[in-house]
């Protein structure tokens, strides 16, 4: 099925961008200049917005003409082009996506056609709607394509014990099995395997991070 | 297949140090004014110094020999025209400098710490080499050409042609050549390097390579039957030549096709890229660490040290010889077998002779990890499994693959050069004179030395050990914060025999760079081109 894997979605939105705003300065460029300065990693508003796996913002200026003799073919505007890996249902998404990170919303979309139509909620759910395609891309590697999806929340607690445990390891090799045992009861008291925290904060990258 | 090997410069095509020559001088010269750096070439044409592939046999073999090859810079003072140079190699034009962030010449073994020689790198335009039988003809050989580079015309009051000085040797002390020779132990040349490994034994055999039919074994490429379980891969028929496009140019390669060279062909033909490394080896670190994590490692400071290599340090890998005893065993045959070489009482026995020592050393190269694919025996991450995979990359991976070869043979590299420095067991510090320079000859620096550094030796992903490093020569990282070394190896563990597997953590570098550069080795037809200044590209 389209969009949807298991409870990982792969959300596409196409939104069509401007092209003259104001002083020669067209609307492609000034939203260009908007996705360049987002803030990455923990600092991305997409790390505001629970459940995403993966976002990704771009510019798509027109397609690629293939060569004769092939028909040149070429789009009636640019677009803004948003793709979204989470888990879960999508209006719930988007919801989270308008609530938690709003201002970077209405910055982001500035220049799209009709983006003005969007003043609350229902509207910017019925804007991303009309805006969306159809497709079944997935960033390789955020999908478990299965029916072992898990939350944001609790993959990120997975990784959080994943790499305790590697330095726990690391760290312990050559302990007896007595010292081993409370070394590992120590490590369960610390890292809470059951429980939300501690874990890493959505958007860490790497293990310094974390 | 025939190579004209009356062609083809003889570093190419042999290792010297297995040839009966373990002593060498290298040695890089500046040319100042073109007209004397071509007057200098064609004295060594004129001289017949140059050795070629063909200059010598096993029956009459050279006392010494002589080799050059150029620099992209050298190529250009020397007059080779800009439309011939603009069609060489971007990496060979860069230079090794300019690539260490590929390479991962960082932090201690970053340009800045390189010899003095190195520091001024614009000026190396010319790389020789004098690998002798013994010091006397290395220096003989060393002075003559020096001789002839004084006996030179000087331009504007600056010699046309300098020998440039700069080379670090024994005690912080600046010489005119690099020395290198095999390192001795108890008075005889032993193949081993200064962490008392021993070094180089398996290089590629490639058509017409002119070695014995039966170094195909181990050197060649993996036939499709090197896969199937219970092949003898001591046996000739499990392995064929590498294609020799692999590594001269203007034959075919690996892909069937004349590997990209520089024109005109008369220039690349029968030449190669060769790459020149000196590389530092800290052996008190390297002894430290293994006294240190040993004492938590239950097979003992040996093992550790083999795990790390693939190798026992007598040269038996590991996927053949799993545990110490038997590769003691082995060692002990080998030794014996050394010894009677040529000792029979008459030539039956000396035949005879020869046949056990061969057996024996077919064993040092004939092997694979087709039965070995968790890295039980062999770990994964040990240094002659990156290096060199042997299908490692492919074993247990259905269908996908032509050949059991796929992903390792547009990967090989002819291992030439040396150690430097004298053989000390207990070093009691990491400054000494001890290192290796490591020489690598290849149709493409990028796609084969440049490869095998950065993806195998420096990256851990193919092998699907994350970012770990290869943990001898890998660049290990340390703690910015606290400066502690960051390496890690996994010693795999065996699901059949219950063992865990063992992590080494902390490693520092054990080896560090100290200079080097790429160069072109010519054809002895493009040498006189060069020398006569008439590389016609049009």
């Amino acid at each position: 099925m389209s969009n949807v894997a298991s409870k990982a979605y792969g959300l596409t939105i196409l939104s069509p961008i401007r092209e003259k705003i104001a002083q020669g300065v067209s609307g492609s460029v000034l939203t260009r200049s908007v996705i360049e300065d987002l803030k990455l990693h923990q600092h991305s508003p997409f790390a505001k917005v629970a459940n995403t796996y993966l976002a990704r913002l771009y510019v798509l200026n027109d397609v690629m003409f293939q060569g004769y003799p092939e028909q040149e073919d070429h789009l009636k505007s640019k677009y803004l082009v948003f793709a979204s890996n989470f888990y879960g249902d999508l209006d719930e998404y988007l919801t989270g996506l308008w609530h938690g990170a709003q201002a970077d919303v209405k910055q982001i979309w500035a220049h799209c056609y009709d983006f003005e139509s969007v003043t609350d909620e229902a509207s910017f759910l019925i804007y991303m709607k009309k805006c969306q395609l159809e497709t079944t891309f997935f960033f390789n590697g955020s999908v478990g394509l299965g029916e072992d999806d898990i939350s944001l929340n609790e993959q990120l607690k997975a990784l959080y014990l994943k790499q305790e445990f590697a330095k726990f390891v690391w760290n312990n090799q050559s302990l007896s099995p007595n010292e081993l045992k409370a070394a590992f009861i120590e490590f369960s008291h610390i890292t809470q395997p059951n429980q939300p925290e501690p874990s890493w904060a959505p958007g860490h990258s790497d293990i310094a991070q974390g | 297949m025939t190579l004209d090997i009356n062609d083809i410069q003889g570093n190419i095509i042999k290792a010297y140090g297995h040839f009966n020559l373990p002593k060498v001088r290298y040695v890089f010269l500046k040319v100042a004014n073109p007209d004397v750096g071509r007057a200098f070439i064609q004295a060594l044409l004129d001289q017949d110094f140059i050795t070629r592939a063909g200059s010598w046999s096993s029956k009459n073999p050279a006392a010494i020999t002589t080799n050059i090859a150029f620099t992209y810079n050298g190529l250009k003072i020397l007059g080779v025209p800009s439309a011939s140079l603009s069609t060489f190699p971007s990496e060979f034009s860069e230079g090794m400098k300019t690539r260490r962030s590929i390479l991962g010449d960082d932090g201690i073994s970053s340009p800045e710490h390189w010899d003095p020689i190195w520091q001024n790198d614009e000026n190396i335009h010319i790389w020789m080499s004098f690998n002798g039988r013994t010091t006397e003809d290395v220096i003989n050989r060393y002075n003559d050409v020096k001789e002839l580079i004084d006996s030179l015309d000087e331009f504007n009051g600056e010699a046309g042609v300098e020998l440039l000085s700069g080379h670090r040797a024994a005690n912080g002390k600046l010489q005119d050549y690099q020395e290198g020779a095999a390192l001795e132990i108890n008075g005889l040349p032993t193949r081993k390097e200064h962490f008392g490994f021993d070094d180089g034994i398996s290089d590629p055999f490639f058509k017409g390579c002119g070695q014995p039919a039966a170094y195909v074994v181990g050197g060649g490429k993996p036939k499709a039957s090197a896969s199937d379980s219970g092949v003898d891969l001591t046996s000739p028929n499990s392995w064929a030549p590498l294609e020799t496009g692999e590594f001269i140019l203007g034959h075919h390669d690996e892909a069937s096709e004349i590997p990209l060279a520089p024109i005109p062909h008369d220039l690349s033909k029968n030449g190669s890229f060769m790459v020149y490394r000196k590389l530092h080896e800290n052996v008190k670190a390297f002894n430290d660490y293994l006294d240190n994590l040993s004492e938590d490692y239950a097979e003992g400071r040996e093992a550790l040290a083999a795990k790390m290599v693939g190798r026992w340090k007598n040269g038996a890998p590991l996927a053949s010889f799993p545990t110490e005893a038997e590769a003691t065993i082995f060692g002990d045959k080998y030794a014996a077998a050394v010894a009677n070489l040529g000792k029979g009482a008459n030539a039956q026995e000396n035949i005879a002779n020869l046949k056990v020592f061969q057996d024996l050393d077919i064993q040092l190269r004939g092997f694979n990890y087709n039965a070995d694919i968790e890295g039980s025996s062999c770990p994964m991450g040990a240094h002659i499994r990156r290096t060199n995979p042997r299908g490692a990359l492919e074993f247990g991976v259905e269908d996908a693959y032509q050949t059991p070869g796929a992903l390792i043979d547009r990967r090989r590299i002819l291992r030439r050069g040396l150690p430097y420095g004298k053989f000390e067991r207990g070093a009691t510090n990491d400054n000494g004179d001890h290192g290796i320079i490591f020489m690598a000859i290849n149709a493409s620096i990028k796609r084969q030395f440049e490869f095998v550094q950065q993806q195998w030796v420096n990256y851990g992903n193919d092998f699907k050990l994350a970012n770990d490093r290869d943990p001898i020569l890998g660049n290990h990282p340390t703690d910015e914060h606290t400066g502690c070394p960051m390496g890690r190896m996994i010693i795999e563990g065996s699901k059949e025999e219950k063992k865990a597997p063992f992590f080494c953590g902390n490693i520092p570098r054990f080896v560090e760079t100290r200079g080097g550069d790429y160069f072109f080795i010519p054809s002895m037809t493009a040498v006189q081109l060069i020398a006569n200044g008439i590389v016609d590209p049009t």
